[in-house]
């Protein structure tokens, strides 16, 4: 494995083959067929937030009282929910709140994480154990119940339930990063950039965080699925997303709470978010473990 | 750390290749598999026509009455206990119980005398008689009492007693509770109070065996000794409370019609499911005979079930949107009254609460004596509410509506309530934020005055007009912390008309009082009133004779179960 690495590094700092590199990479991303599922559903998904106003059918808070968790018809593909409201619309805006949750609460995670782990693995000694040990500590409660304890002291609302599941992820995407640091940070390049008289800043921006990106990327990646989930948990518990925005985890609470007469009549209101939260999980777990079979030199051959 | 990632890496990616290809099968098989998981036959559930399994949503805190305030409680000691007087079958006309009638005032309201039922014994077979009331009523009453205590971790410690009759010691309406005779017992009162008689009604207010009292009153909250229909048993915590048939009960060879006669069932469970769907499950699944705590949407499912059948419970609730009188532009009575034309009821009733409930026109249920039957709600007329709102010189106004975040008996869907109105209030050029907090934090709030408008319902305990307007709507009760007058509505005129009904005994003069308050009430608007809601009991076909009592828990001497299935 050192060996291939440095293979690798050296093409790297010598500046050639960087296309067949990618090319490699795609081609390894590409050939795994469930990656190739995953992106495709993800696009969907994208494009669905992005262009939620002019896809989708209704607007996504019209109540239509009298046709109270009407079934799928022509008119409502996915039928109808506790309002009368078009679930096929929900879920299409619902895309964009959960995907930008999921975005925003990953995008915190990594550029906490991405410091404290920086800072931790190149520092070394008493800042790496404080730093550290720091992490271990938010590490020692389960993701989900401590972000509930984090949305609990700031109130319940679509941000703080982001900030929350962000904060729950910053100790993964630190260890990553750390891992990742002190691997690359005694290479020999380094120690090169040093001889060249490069300060701290420079080492750690141009020469360590670029070679330490690939299992970065990885781990945010299965992050975002998590924190897809569990930002759908949150506002299913209530604790997300306000009425009447229209959020995954927040519809299903919805229809739960009309009884047992949902799981007999109004099984739409209930299917259909809870796929659309499955799909958007499981397609982004799937780009994750593809992203870690095409960035892993040892798979290559 | 290469290899741990591999094997990991591996099982992953196995797991995912799986989820992904049962994902949807999982999913309907989920669904389905709910619907199925009733078919369990449940243990004497539906069979052998003596054992009574009724689930309810959360279990008792104690069987003491007195330390009490849940009406999970006072659901397991309505059995167990009798009070002095009683409610007759779906109304809240009083019929004697261990007082032979229902007694006059005496001294202009300040003395009643009750004759005692001869012959009554409580469960450890200890006489009831005169000195037993009056031990009840000195062991509530009096905070010296060696017996004021008991009742265990979660004791309300007399609340009941506190709230009925203005307090303990000396602030206590009753003055004192003497043995005339050994049947007769006379109450002397500090002053008239208007509800006297039909506090005693009220569960909290069960009379206790005094002996076993005196024997162990640390404990008496779990082992209680009534006079009730049915004999304590035992006690599983959150699961279940049983009770068997008291075979020598006073109350077996009077008439049915007005809610005497049985214990017919050799045995009762009150069973605690506190999810509602599993409750229902359990109950179409055949493995309770009776459950209460449906949601509305739940009617429709159990009335198409073959076997089953619904009760309703006669409203003795109020639903409403509290306005907070205080803050602008709620100090103003024409916005008030345009919120009140901009939601249109009749629609959100129907959608929220289909048969489970009834459109509120006046802030109190019909059921409560002095009801004025002369007020109509208000009509929905969004072009009136929004030239009221010109009038009062409102535009785009921006605002929060608040909503209960858990299922309340008063409104079993705040959240659809909330969305539903903040669309209608649209409609009326006002922009609503829909707000909720957690339960606890949601009250604290709310009876802080934090809000501009909020949801909130409340249900009766006496059967008594002064219990919910004067709670709800006096200024005194607009207090700056844990106020019950959320409205934070202040009118002098309605607080003198509501002190005068509390303080007499003359009928025609607090029907006088009450009548013009609910008017005042009508014009002022503190409130939006939603709707009176009657809550369902689901039950078997084979249970006969349960009369849902309006106070929410009812005895179930009754009771028939008709053969097995």
């Amino acid at each position: 494995m050192a060996e291939a690495q440095i293979q690798q590094d050296e093409a790297v700092s010598l500046g050639v083959e960087t296309r067949s590199r990618r090319q490699d990479f795609l081609r390894a991303f590409f050939s795994n067929r469930l990656a190739i599922f995953g992106t495709a559903i993800m696009g969907v998904f994208i494009l669905m937030a992005v262009f939620a106003p002019y896809v989708a059918p209704y607007s996504p808070l019209q109540q239509h009282l009298p046709q109270k968790f009407a079934g799928p018809s022509f008119a409502h593909p996915f039928g109808q929910d506790e309002l009368g409201r078009d679930i096929l619309s929900r879920v299409i805006y619902g895309a964009r709140i959960s995907l930008t949750a999921g975005l925003a609460a990953v995008a915190l995670a990594t550029t906490v994480g991405t410091i404290v782990g920086l800072a931790a693995g190149y520092l070394g000694r008493w800042p790496d154990s404080m730093l550290m040990r720091l992490m271990d500590v938010l590490l020692a409660f389960p993701s989900i119940l401590l972000a509930i304890v984090i949305v609990s002291i700031l109130g319940p609302s679509l941000a703080n339930a982001m900030l929350a599941v962000g904060i729950v992820f910053i100790p993964q995407i630190a260890r990553v990063v750390r891992s990742a640091v002190i691997s690359v940070r005694e290479r020999d390049y380094i120690e090169a950039e040093r001889a060249l008289g490069a300060g701290d800043a420079q080492i750690v921006l141009s020469g360590i965080l670029p070679n330490s990106m690939a299992p970065l990327i990885v781990q945010a990646t299965l992050t975002l699925a998590t924190a897809i989930l569990d930002v759908a948990a949150l506002s299913f518990l209530g604790l997300g997303a306000r009425a009447p925005t229209p959020e995954w985890g927040a519809m299903l609470t919805d229809a739960f709470r009309s009884g047992f007469g949902v799981f007999l009549q109004g099984q739409h209101a209930i299917i259909f978010p809870g796929v659309a939260i499955a799909l958007a999980v499981l397609s982004v777990n799937f780009i994750g473990d593809g992203l870690r079979d095409a960035l892993d030199p040892r798979r290559r051959g | 750390m290469a290899r741990t990632q591999k094997t990991r890496k591996l099982s992953r990616s196995d797991f995912l290749k799986l989820s992904g290809a049962g994902l949807t099968g999982a999913a309907l098989f989920g669904v389905a598999g709910c619907g199925g998981g009733g078919t369990i036959s449940g243990g004497g559930g539906g069979s052998g026509g003596s054992t009574f399994v009724f689930g309810r949503g959360a279990d008792s805190i104690s069987l003491d009455p007195i330390h009490a305030t849940d009406g999970e409680s006072f659901r397991a000691t309505r059995q167990i206990f009798d009070t002095l007087l009683d409610f007759a079958p779906e109304s809240f006309d009083m019929i004697p119980a261990l007082a032979t009638e229902v007694p006059k005032a005496q001294d202009g309201g300040l003395s009643y005398t009750l004759k005692l039922r001869k012959g009554v014994k409580f469960h450890d077979g200890t006489d009831f008689n005169a000195e037993a009331v009056r031990f009840n009523f000195d062991r509530w009453r009096d905070t010296k009492n060696e017996y004021h205590k008991g009742g265990g971790g979660q004791s309300s410690d007399f609340a009941y007693y506190l709230a009925q009759f203005g307090g303990f010691d000396d602030d206590s309406v009753i003055e004192s509770v003497d043995v005339i005779d050994d049947y007769t017992v006379k109450f002397s009162l500090k002053e008239p109070q208007g509800p006297f008689t039909r506090n005693l009604t009220m569960s909290p207010f069960g009379i206790a065996s005094p002996a076993a009292i005196k024997k162990n009153v640390d404990d008496f909250w779990q082992e209680p000794v009534g006079t009730g229909p049915y004999t304590f048993s035992k006690w599983e915590r959150n699961s279940q409370i049983r009770v068997e048939a008291n075979k020598d009960w006073w109350g077996t060879d009077l008439p049915a019609s007005q809610g005497y006669g049985g214990p017919h069932l050799k045995e009762v469970i009150i069973r605690s499911i506190p999810d509602n769907t599993q409750r229902v499950a359990a109950l179409t699944g055949n493995q309770l005979n009776g459950a209460d705590g449906l949601v509305p949407d739940d009617v429709p499912t159990v009335k198409q079930q073959e076997g089953f059948a619904l009760e309703f419970r006669p409203p003795n609730t109020v639903g409403y949107l509290a306005m907070n009188n205080e803050k602008e532009p709620f100090d103003d009575p024409k916005v008030r009254q345009a919120f009140n034309y901009a939601i249109d009821m009749p629609k959100l009733v129907e959608a929220v609460l289909g048969e489970t409930g009834e459109v509120a026109s006046n802030y109190m249920p019909p059921l409560i004596p002095f009801f004025n039957n002369s007020i109509e709600p208000y009509p929905y007329d969004p072009d009136k509410a929004k030239q009221l709102l010109a009038e009062a010189g409102v535009e785009n106004l921006e605002t929060e509506l608040w909503y209960m975040p858990i299922p309340r008996p008063y409104m079993p869907d705040a959240k659809s309530v909330a969305q539903i109105m903040q669309q209608d209030l649209k409609d009326v050029g006002v922009n609503a934020k829909l707000v909720t907090y957690e339960w606890g934090t949601y009250l604290d709030k709310t009876g802080k005055g934090d809000h501009t408008m909020c949801l909130l319902g409340w249900t009766g305990d006496n059967g008594d007009a002064d219990n919910f307007l004067n709670v709800l709507l006096n200024s005194a009760s607009a207090t700056p912390s844990a106020a019950s007058n959320v409205a934070y509505y202040k009118n002098p005129e309605v607080d003198k008309l509501l002190e005068k009904a509390q303080t007499t005994v003359n009928e025609s003069a607090r029907q006088d009082a009450y009548y013009r308050a609910q008017e005042i009430m009508h014009e002022d608007a503190p409130w939006v009133p939603i709707a009176y809601v009657k809550p369902p009991i689901g039950l078997q076909d084979a249970v006969k004779n349960f009369d849902p009592n309006p106070t929410s828990s009812e005895s179930f001497n009754p009771v028939t179960l008709s053969g097995g299935k």
